[in-house]
């Protein structure tokens, strides 16, 4: 019998990633979903190919959130330091990554607890600004994780049904093989 | 209407006759193979090959939401007057009325937020064509 998984490939188009995206690491988390099934049918694959999408797409939207977040705080700062207002605020977005992480250089950390002290606020205070000041964005990225929640439960029932379905064709198939050897049984003793 | 435009932007208001691609004939003797009658298996591949039309739409509408134009964005209004001034060699009111429009500009520009939140509100657009997706393959699947 055919691989399951090639032949749904080559039939229906495979998720697309990233090019930060490692194809190893989507292959390796499909097969750890897929060896909860015993032999998973065709369908069933398609189905938790869509479903393990689903999962790098709420990481996606995650690490955007943390970035929304991070951004308006950075912006928050370059707007307190009194920079000209072509100031590109990626310098300090960059320096505040460093800095909430705990990696970063000397030169970076003095310069950001510098910012924070002349904008008199402390990290929790800027993260609470931020917050209020990214909220549009935030919310959305929220609605975008809870979507793809939404959308496994369905992927989930509906794999729950394929199974099902298959585990009763399977009973079926044996029931009818049983019926047949005794009819077969009978028609033998009858002639 | 802004949804309308989203869908034609993203091409998923145009009806694909599905019937006649390979894919689906293929996926619908897969599940005939399996089990499921015609009818249903033909439901089941139209839905999953919709649905992956709308995921990638999604990917498009992430990877490549509008760019920020960085000198747009960068650019130094304060000092645009003076430049402008000395550029055309027109009047002071020139100067300010370009100065002005640039500005407009900037303003838009920022409104849109960095490349994050433009990706953000790129798929947020997209949400119900996901909800409407995965719920027609659901029912295709479940009754069967």
């Amino acid at each position: 019998m055919k691989d399951p998984v090639k032949s749904i490939a080559t039939l229906l188009p495979s998720p697309r990633l990233l090019p930060n995206e490692s194809e190893a690491d989507f292959q390796s988390s499909l097969q750890g979903l897929l060896s909860e099934f015993e032999t998973p049918s065709p369908l069933n694959v398609a189905l938790v190919i869509q479903l393990n999408e689903c999962l790098w797409w709420i990481k996606r939207h995650t690490v955007d959130k943390e970035l929304l977040l991070h951004d308006s705080m950075a912006g928050i700062l370059t707007r307190s330091a009194e920079f000209p207002q072509s100031y590109d605020n990626r310098r300090v977005s960059m320096a505040l990554e460093g800095f909430l992480s705990g990696n970063a250089g000397e030169e970076d950390e003095q310069w950001i607890e510098e910012l924070l002290k002349r904008a008199e606020l402390t990290v929790s205070d800027l993260r609470a600004r931020g917050f209020k000041g990214a909220y549009k964005h935030i919310k959305m990225a929220d609605d975008l994780i809870h979507r793809q929640y939404q959308t496994m439960r369905h992927l989930q029932k509906s794999i729950d049904s394929v199974d099902f379905k298959s585990r009763l064709i399977k009973r079926m198939d044996l029931e009818l093989a049983v019926l047949e050897n005794n009819a077969l049984a009978i028609d033998a003793k009858s002639s | 209407m802004a949804s309308s435009q989203n869908s034609r932007k993203h091409g998923l208001n145009i009806e694909i006759d599905l019937e006649s691609s390979c894919a689906y004939v293929s996926l619908k003797s897969l599940l005939i193979k399996e089990g499921y009658s015609s009818f249903v298996a033909a439901d089941i591949a139209a839905c999953l090959l919709n649905y992956r039309r709308v995921m990638d739409a999604y990917y498009e509408a992430y990877f490549r939401s509008i760019p920020v134009n960085e000198s747009i964005w960068n650019m130094d209004l304060e000092g645009l007057p003076l430049v402008l001034g000395e550029i055309s060699k027109g009047t002071a009111a020139d100067s300010s009325s370009i100065a002005r429009l640039f500005g407009r500009l900037q303003r838009n520009e920022r409104r849109q937020g960095g490349p994050v939140s433009r990706r953000t509100l790129s798929c947020h657009k997209l949400i119900r064509y996901q909800r409407h997706a995965i719920s027609r393959l659901s029912k295709a699947i479940r009754p069967a």
